[in-house]
């Protein structure tokens, strides 16, 4: 990890709020994994709102031009400042941060994906490794609405197979994706599954997978303020040994954790 | 680059002698372990630890985390991993690599307090100085801090000094009105060094879910926002004399940073801004001794409670 100034390649519109940002780092591209972030100083270099960086996971990889790009989606002050900048502008961020995923430990040949918004993000970079590396891939993927139209042809281009589900049916087939989950679980059975999305995603999953004593890996987010394990302020909560908890960091330990483990509150 | 060990930059605070006035504050940078793959963090005039009390602590439910305008409200509630685990896992880390440590220690009452330095006493030789964090909510005493009764204040100062023999720092807190009192007290105690602010206790509400925003209700109130606050507080207890002030609370440049000492602090704390600029300490470092350059100032000890507010 390193402070990095970077140099934006494009910052376009994908869908209704939703934003891809590329950015040139020769530096990110050698040393990123799925699932991993960058910390991004969102305003002037002396301005102080807002105060804090704003993480983003890493969402793809072109290794051939060395650059990489994030998603966001336009929400607050942060984003706004994002979706203002242009190419050629510089911005500032720490990266690539936190626990990924370790490629070089994987055996199984075969993945499930869930993602759940704008979680497809991480999850597309990893889907995009596991395609290289010729692994049996399938990416479900569940929006609000159809803001993401155009990521569906950013799957076609994997040769992966998917299945799209959006609340109001302006994408794919009507509904949550964990209802398609819930139906076909038992297709998955000796897949290893990895999922991004929003907390009723995960309790959602975390009901369905216990009935069948499946596991699997989940990425989180939270309120991040240092980014690299030291202010302990974007914990998640997990059992010990004792019947108690304790506090795992979001941004050091995670945000990769093994998905049953987590106290969902 | 700069000379960072030139005489000109070196502050005295009681018996402490720091290379450098920069003290990063307890919390913000842990041991300085992380931060070392930054920069050389040895450079700077001390770390201080996260406060480690003696048994591991979990910390506060989350939320833990609310960004407010220029300022940050944290509840994470002293989550640490207790007092061995700094000796045996950070200690010979620090150690090698040439870190100036000053160890936070924190405690709910005057026991955990003596068995903490009980324990430090056999690596005192590695510490600059303990600094005591009196922010733990004591039950017996109605869960007020410790930091906040004056004889509280002196009774766990008393014991600390008894055991260690190297130089005891008080931080206290800007949510008591009476840090002149809590001062002596302090110093009676034996304390050599005031650290002065701790965050502002403050709130912030979600008024879609009616809920407050951090999961511990109320929190501390850190970042620009308080700086204002921290530097009126340093002004008032400088002129008091009563001992040296390690000035801290929003600082975020190396303006403020001299901002501070003018005001009274013999030492700054960088804290929040370490979040934001992974690079804080070299940046500041680096702006104060461009400023002593351009002002012709020899020695940056000069300028402390230089403020003219006659």
């Amino acid at each position: 990890m390193k402070l990095i100034k970077g140099e934006i390649i494009s910052n376009e519109k994908m869908g209704d709020n939703l934003y891809k940002m590329t950015i040139f780092s020769p530096y990110v591209i050698k040393n990123a994994v799925p699932g991993q972030f960058i910390n991004i100083k969102c305003s002037n270099d002396n301005s102080v709102d807002p105060l804090l960086r704003r993480p983003f996971s890493i969402h793809d990889v072109e290794y051939d031009f060395k650059v990489f790009s994030i998603l966001y989606i336009l929400r607050g002050k942060g984003t706004y400042y994002l979706s203002k900048l242009n190419p050629a502008d510089v911005i500032d961020f720490v990266g690539p941060l936190g626990n990924g995923i370790n490629i070089d430990k994987i055996e199984n040949n075969n993945f499930l994906l869930i993602g759940g918004g704008i979680g497809i993000a991480p999850l597309y970079f990893f889907a995009k490794v596991l395609s290289s590396a010729n692994k049996n891939v399938f990416f479900a993927a569940g929006f609000k609405d159809n803001s993401f139209l155009l990521f569906e042809k950013m799957l076609e281009r994997l040769k992966i197979n998917y299945e799209i589900y959006s609340e109001n049916g302006m994408h794919g087939s009507k509904g949550m994706i964990t209802d398609f989950i819930k139906e076909k679980v038992d297709d998955f059975k000796n897949y290893d599954i990895y999922c991004c999305g929003p907390v009723e995603m995960y309790k959602t999953l975390q009901n369905i997978f216990y009935l069948r004593n499946m596991r699997a890996k989940a990425l989180f987010e939270e309120i991040m303020a240092c980014g690299i394990g030291v202010c302990k302020g974007c914990v998640m909560k997990f059992k010990d040994d004792q019947d108690g908890y304790f506090y795992k960091t979001v941004c050091k330990d995670g945000p990769l954790f093994d998905l049953m483990e987590v106290i969902l509150e | 680059m700069n000379n960072y060990t030139g005489s000109g930059t070196s502050v005295k605070l009681g018996s402490i002698i720091l290379k450098n006035p920069i003290v990063m504050c307890s919390g913000t940078f842990s041991s300085g372990i992380e931060y070392n793959d930054f920069y050389d963090v040895s450079i700077v005039g001390a770390i201080t630890t996260k406060s480690f009390s003696l048994k591991p602590r979990a910390g506060n439910k989350p939320p833990r985390l609310c960004e407010t305008p220029a300022g940050l409200l944290n509840s994470i509630g002293l989550q640490n991993e207790g007092i061995d685990f700094f000796i045996n896992e950070h200690l010979p880390y620090t150690k090698k690599s040439g870190f100036n440590i000053i160890l936070s220690i924190l405690g709910t009452d005057i026991s955990e307090f003596s068995d903490l330095a009980v324990k430090i006493r056999n690596i005192e030789e590695s510490l600059i100085a303990v600094e005591l964090n009196l922010s733990c909510p004591n039950v017996e005493k109605g869960g007020m801090s410790l930091g906040s009764i004056p004889e509280e204040v002196e009774n766990v100062t008393t014991a600390v000094r008894k055991i260690l023999n190297i130089p005891v720092i008080v931080k206290l807190s800007p949510n008591n009105n009476n840090l002149s009192e809590l001062a002596r007290r302090a110093k009676n105690g034996g304390a050599e060094v005031i650290s002065l602010i701790n965050t502002v206790i403050g709130m912030s509400i979600d008024i879609n879910t009616f809920k407050p925003k951090l999961g511990n209700i109320t929190g501390g109130l850190s970042g620009p926002a308080i700086k204002p606050i921290a530097l009126a507080k340093i002004f008032n207890l400088h002129k008091e004399k009563i001992l040296p002030i390690i000035g801290m609370g929003g600082i975020f440049g190396w303006e403020d940073a001299v901002e501070f000492m003018l005001a009274g602090a013999n030492a700054v704390g960088l804290g929040m801004v370490n979040f934001v600029d992974l690079h804080a300490g070299e940046n500041i470092l680096d702006g104060i001794i461009n400023y002593m350059s351009n002002k012709n100032i020899l020695n940056i000890s000069d300028i402390i409670g230089k403020v003219k507010a006659e």
